[in-house]
């Protein structure tokens, strides 16, 4: 295993960790028993729980490859969360469950807007070349 | 589901987010009581899992099970992960992450509670 990150991002691979085990319960819970309900939706949310796992993973460890995963999986989300939110708000009919991602993550205190925002922002000012 | 018990877990878990922010805010390095109050949380959500999986095979409520259970069985993951991934770390971000957990945990349980009663 990787040496373990270290600084702001422990906290952060806690928080992107916790988001992960409940986007994948809850969407896993979703595919099992009432796929048929709103398969976007819950495909949706299916994608957003695998991407929230490779984050916390490549956020908790240190090295450069790492660190590019991570920054794909962090914008990755980031646009996720935009075009999503965005999406709900204007087609709302296209989205009769809600995806972790609907009206930019308000349902979850817009923390899945925040949370790439602020990775990325640490994955740039500790990186190495900078 | 929505008796003393559960109140407890929330009271315990707020309690130690709030030993955890003193840690913090005083930059005092982190204490193996400190540390070990994680496992004390995950022993706790463990109870509750069982207490809440056999009252719920107990009853003929109607809620959605599969969330139920999905949110006993794997609360107890979270600080049981925090545990393990805040170990030999002595720093200010190790009783921040205490904080972050100790917060979480009583919104999972308002979250159980709520599927409980059959909210969404």
């Amino acid at each position: 295993m990787a040496e373990r990150s270290t600084g702001g991002a422990r906290l952060l691979v806690v928080v992107y960790a916790i988001f992960a085990i409940a986007a994948t319960a809850r969407s896993a819970v979703q595919l099992f028993t009432r796929f048929d309900e709103a398969p976007v939706a819950y495909l949706l949310s299916a994608l957003a729980a695998v991407v929230y796992i490779i984050a916390t993973v490549a956020l908790s460890r240190a090295d450069r490859t790492s660190r590019r995963v991570a920054t794909a999986a962090l914008v990755f989300e980031l646009s996720g969360v935009l075009v999503v939110g965005t999406a709900s708000l204007l087609f709302p009919d296209a989205f009769p469950r809600a995806t972790v991602w609907s009206t930019y993550g308000s349902g979850y205190l817009f923390i899945p807007l925040a949370l790439p925002i602020i990775g990325l922002w640490w994955l740039r000012r500790t990186s190495p070349k900078a | 589901m929505t008796g003393l018990f559960a109140t407890i877990t929330m009271v315990v878990s707020l309690a130690m987010a709030a030993w955890a922010l003193v840690h913090l805010v005083l930059n005092r390095p982190m204490s193996r009581a400190l540390h070990s109050s994680q496992l004390v949380i995950a022993a706790l959500f463990i109870v509750l899992a069982i207490g809440g999986i056999v009252q719920m095979i107990g009853s003929d409520q109607d809620f959605a099970r599969a969330e139920f259970v999905g949110y006993l069985v794997l609360s107890p993951v979270i600080p049981i992960g925090s545990w393990w991934w805040t170990r030999g770390d002595r720093t200010r971000i190790g009783s921040a992450i205490i904080v972050v957990v100790g917060l979480v945990m009583p919104v999972l349980v308002a979250r159980i509670q709520q599927v409980w009663s059959g909210g969404g």
